[in-house]
């Protein structure tokens, strides 16, 4: 397995954001994380990448427990998250901003020429070519989504942790989205992990959802199983009469 | 081509600048002394201040420190190797020092650069009083045109240290933890190590311009040495300049010192005045800076700062 979720528990103060999480992924997969707003998926992210560490429980990346390591460590190691809130480097060029990831993360590439011609080729897989060179401040919400995939792409990842992507696209935007995910996954041999509350995208992309509610996991399994298992209809849609 | 002319330039500049210290005179070479001394002093903190956004308001411990430390050790050792010595050990400290004080972000970091500044100040103050020292001559300094000479290599060095810098993969890091430190972070920028580093390399230059300004001014004194006016003449002068590369010092450095040269002769009481309206109007309007304003509009470079 390349990546364990062992166990997690996640407090602040009082309030239980994750409890008994176990689940794992495997090489070269795509699994889906789901759950109404508050279900505790971002905070998932936030463990595994370091921003935050588990009240309890491990989290195993290639045989290696890396819940206490800092997120620039975790980035060493082949790990990359987008953020549903986008961050780009507004003041620094499209370009530079997707060089930066290509210096650093597990890439490390040492020189400026080589990290921007990576970084180019990067761009054009997220169809951003033609903005390389302007103000990573000036995208669109659509262009801001595919430059943090890009961000992150560059860093050479094993895995990828994609964090609402598709939120706020138009559904041309979506299909877009979805097809430059999966050239990109064939391209760099990635396995993902992605949380998506566009229904139709996260049953077109995964092989396997895990569904989060109030913390805690209550379903695993297809997209086919999950959408028609009774516990998750009953979570999203209420009780019948 | 074009850079290798760029190139070219700046060594024709710097041969007859140096050559300008063999018949220049006194008033002449005090400018220059002056125009260098904040071309060092602004590179220098623009490579912590400008690439990082950790802006520093007390950039003048590092050279009142460095100007401590080699009056301490005037007339042990050769004089440059003083000056040397000022700058590699105020650079050491700084590394242990940086450690809990880059921990602090935003405003917060303003102030506490500021008022780090004014606590080794006081420091000093007390240690010279303790001892019984208000102020210390220094006896014996080299000519001015040797401090000149001295300053115009600091400056190059300085300028040559940003523009390298600026353009390095360690500058790709810096500047990426002024956009988004956390952002940077994720994707592997090892953000402490790079803040501690630049804020390190950041003080070792102007430790040695405070070696070197001593033995013009002649006299060691803590109270001037650590003069929070410093701090801001370089803040204004690369905010002013523009404070993401290395042309923008140098601009700003060349437009207020001569500024300076004119109004001071005539009306000096407008100085501060036209200062501080300079400053204002820069940050409000041009907060990229004449550099910046200059390669927007003539190389259609977009590049931004704040």
């Amino acid at each position: 397995m390349l990546l364990e979720i062992n166990d997690i528990h996640k407090k602040f103060g009082g309030l239980v954001a994750l409890q008994g999480i176990n689940f794992s992924v495997g090489y070269g997969e795509t699994l889906g994380l789901m759950g109404a707003n508050g279900a505790g998926k971002t905070t998932l992210f936030s463990l595994i990448a370091g921003h935050q560490e588990p009240t309890l429980g491990s989290i195993i990346f290639e045989g290696q427990k890396i819940n206490r390591m800092r997120p620039d460590q975790i980035s060493a190691l082949g790990i990359a998250r987008t953020y549903q809130i986008v961050r780009p480097f507004r003041g620094l060029s499209v370009l530079e901003n997707v060089t930066t990831g290509a210096l650093y993360g597990a890439h490390k590439i040492r020189s400026i020429k080589n990290a921007s011609k990576f970084s180019r080729e990067i761009l054009e897989d997220v169809e951003l070519k033609d903005r390389a060179e302007d103000l990573a401040g000036s995208l669109t919400l659509a262009g801001f989504k595919r430059l943090e995939l890009a961000k992150a792409l560059a860093t050479g990842p094993k895995i990828i942790l994609l964090d609402e992507v598709m939120a706020g696209l138009t559904p041309r935007e979506v299909n877009e989205a979805i097809s430059i995910i999966e050239t990109c996954k064939r391209k760099y041999n990635l396995t993902v992990v992605v949380i998506e509350h566009v229904m139709k995208a996260l049953m077109r992309m995964c092989e396997r959802i895990v569904v989060l509610h109030h913390g805690e996991m209550i379903a695993e399994g297809t997209p086919g199983q999950i959408s028609e298992d009774s516990v998750v209809i009953k979570a999203y849609l209420g009780e019948q009469n | 081509m074009k850079n290798s002319l760029k190139l070219v330039l700046a060594v024709v500049l710097c041969v007859f600048l140096a050559g300008v210290a063999g018949f220049a005179d006194e008033y002449i070479l005090g400018i220059g002394f002056t125009i260098f001394m904040y071309i060092a002093l602004a590179q220098s903190w623009v490579v912590l201040s400008g690439l990082t956004g950790y802006i520093s308001l007390g950039h003048v411990v590092f050279f009142g420190s460095g100007a401590y430390v080699f009056i301490l050790i005037w007339g042990l050792v050769p004089v440059w190797l003083g000056v040397f010595c000022s700058g590699i050990v105020v650079g050491l400290v700084s590394l242990i020092v940086g450690y809990p004080v880059l921990r602090v972000r935003g405003p917060y970091f303003v102030i506490l650069s500021f008022g780090l500044a004014e606590l080794v100040k006081n420091l000093v103050l007390i240690n010279e009083a303790r001892m019984y020292v208000s102020m210390r001559p220094v006896f014996g300094a080299p000519a001015l045109y040797q401090l000149y000479t001295a300053m115009l290599l600091l400056a190059i060095i300085a300028t040559g240290l940003t523009y390298w810098i600026r353009r390095s993969r360690f500058g790709a890091g810096l500047r990426s933890i002024r956009e988004d430190e956390e952002a940077a972070e994720t994707i592997g920028v090892p953000v402490a190590k790079l803040k501690l580093l630049a804020f390190a390399i950041s003080g070792v230059i102007p430790a040695m311009v405070g070696a070197i300004f001593i033995m013009r001014s002649g006299i060691f004194q803590s109270g001037d040495a650590f003069t929070p006016i410093v701090s801001f003449t370089m803040v204004t002068m690369a905010i002013i300049g523009g404070s993401d590369d290395a042309p923008g010092p140098f601009l700003g450095v060349v437009f207020l010192v001569l500024l300076q040269e004119l109004l001071w002769v005539n009306w000096p009481e407008v100085y501060m005045i036209i200062l501080g309206i300079l400053l204002l109007g820069f940050v409000l309007f041009i907060p990229n800076g004449i550099y910046g304003w200059l390669s927007e509009k003539y190389f259609g470079n977009k590049k931004n700062v704040t």
